[in-house]
């Protein structure tokens, strides 16, 4: 008879998170290729054809002058693309577990692998549909400065900022039912109150204290500072830092509490 | 050396499966005036120690904890009081085919689940074969899943989970489903895997399958241990209980 090694539990080692993390993004990945034949142009096509959407509606349509910044419709992705990502992450938040429920009740990984791969796949998605903003940025001839370093800043800071929201929605959704509608209601009111077609400085008193205090307006202000000067604004960069930091803190300690209930839940 | 380790374990869960509450009930006074009302102990004061190579059966009538009791051991479920130490990896045969893709290959499949119980790449591409030739699938790897029979998906979910080197496995009732020849190779298998030296951990109402693979029993009445000895003495007193009541 021969005994078996007795090996080290190593199922909370950041090796096997990692690993575990990457598994189930490209799980998601692959389910969401492989069941359509346009395949990885979905990632673009979305964030494009409200991009073309939006142009035509507000330089077409309305003739805007003031708002945004030139060439508008590179000051329109560069929002679009990031909200693309905040708003596939959070939606998928509220089911993060239900939607995986039996894989959750069966295989001990840490839980908040559940929440962390929906920002990865989404934020994969992200990345692979940068390509349009490139072109499109080279085709209008967008001036290139040195403050695009601050992209992979801005980068950094949402998936932060959306680690922070994911522990807190993804929990609180199991636990309470009509949350998963709220989210998505508040998520449409979110698109118009944050400057995705309109820059933090194009919102008049009171509302630009107000929009000052909305992490994205921070975010996008970053995304957008390579390209377009004007939308520099280091007091709302600096608030955002803040509240992702908050948000963060409170994430963390929302999941621990809520876990157990939550594995009791599913 | 224990492999699992139990102390004064406890778990509650709500009484009322009405579904999941509302905003309304986080704000509703009735809630709040009684708020233990609604629970009820799964388990309580439960405590036991599995030493490293023991078969262990877990007896008790539906809704005595036993389900609970291998969950919280498999640690998909964390307890309200108490703790679960397990010192090994766990092979989990609980709801087997449920991380199963039904978009996804087989071979895909394969790669997925097994890694997220903690096999590596290299892990996996070796022991690729041997699981496939357990699951009796060649020729079948860039099938999808869901155009796989169901006897087939549990075959190819039971080789997977087996195959995964764990020291310490887990077996809730998963055995019943499949045919007489495929539950004879898993019951083989666990055989096999008990003769190398692993600890087992079986949930079961089948007496003869208890008998057949453990020497020692937990008996769980009420969410609480009632009997932790040799399991002809456990189903012994578990058959008398409910032989009377």
């Amino acid at each position: 008879m021969t005994r078996v090694r007795a090996v080290r539990r190593e199922s909370d080692s950041p090796r096997r998170y990692l690993h575990s993390l990457w598994l189930l993004s490209a799980r998601d990945l692959r389910v969401r290729y492989a069941t359509s034949a346009l395949g990885y142009l979905w990632s673009i096509l979305d964030p494009l054809v409200m991009s073309l959407i939006y142009w035509f509606v507000f330089t077409q349509v309305f003739h805007r002058k003031e708002v945004g910044g030139d060439p508008y419709i590179v000051f329109l992705i560069l929002g679009l693309l990031p909200w693309v990502w905040f708003n596939a992450a959070v939606t998928d938040f509220t089911r993060a577990f239900r939607k995986d429920a039996k894989l959750v009740r069966s295989t001990a990984i840490p839980r908040s692998i559940w929440v962390n791969r929906i920002i990865v796949s989404k934020g994969v998605e992200f990345l692979f549909s940068i390509p349009v903003l490139v072109v499109f940025a080279i085709v209008n001839g967008a001036p290139v400065t040195i403050n695009l370093l601050w992209f992979p800043v801005a980068v950094i800071m949402q998936l932060l900022l959306l680690i922070g929201l994911g522990l807190l929605i993804s929990p609180v959704c199991v636990l309470f039912s009509d949350l998963e509608r709220t989210t998505r209601l508040v998520l449409r009111a979110l698109f118009y109150a944050s400057p995705v077609i309109y820059g933090i400085g194009d919102l008049p008193a009171p509302f630009d204290v107000i929009g000052a205090f909305n992490p994205l307006a921070g975010i996008f202000s970053l995304y957008r500072i390579g390209f377009f000067p004007s939308q520099e604004d280091w007091s709302v960069v600096l608030i955002a830092a803040i509240e992702v930091v908050a948000l963060l803190i409170l994430g963390v300690a929302v999941f621990r509490r809520l876990e157990p209930t939550v594995l009791k839940g599913l | 050396m224990a492999a699992i380790e139990v102390t004064g374990l406890g778990i509650r869960f709500r009484r009322a499966r009405r579904g999941r509450p509302s905003l309304k009930d986080l704000f509703s006074s009735r809630a709040r005036r009684h708020p233990g009302s609604a629970e009820f102990w799964a388990l309580k004061d439960v405590s036991f120690q599995v030493e490293a190579g023991e078969a262990i059966g877990v007896v008790g009538r539906n809704g005595q904890g036993k389900s609970t009791l291998l969950k919280l051991v498999a640690g998909v479920l964390l307890p309200d009081v108490g703790t679960v130490a397990v010192h090994d990896d766990v092979a989990p045969l609980i709801e087997l085919t449920g991380g199963f893709v039904g978009d996804l290959t087989v071979a895909e499949n394969v790669r997925l689940i097994a890694g997220l119980h903690g096999m590596s790449r290299a892990e996996v591409a070796d022991r690729f074969e041997g699981i496939i030739d357990f699951a009796e699938l060649h020729g079948r790897l860039d099938t999808p899943y869901k155009h796989l029979s169901n006897g087939m998906k549990v075959r190819l979910a039971f080789a997977v989970v087996s195959q995964l080197g764990a020291p310490i496995l887990l077996v809730d009732e998963v055995l019943a489903v499949g045919d007489k020849a495929f539950r004879e190779k898993c019951y083989g298998r666990i055989e096999e895997l008990l003769a190398e030296g692993r600890t087992l951990f079986f949930v079961s109402h089948n007496e003869r399958d208890l008998r057949r693979f453990c020497t020692r029993g937990l008996y769980l009445r009420g969410g609480e241990l009632a009997l932790d000895g040799p399991i002809g003495d456990v189903l012994d007193r578990y058959n008398a209980d409910n032989a009377a009541g």
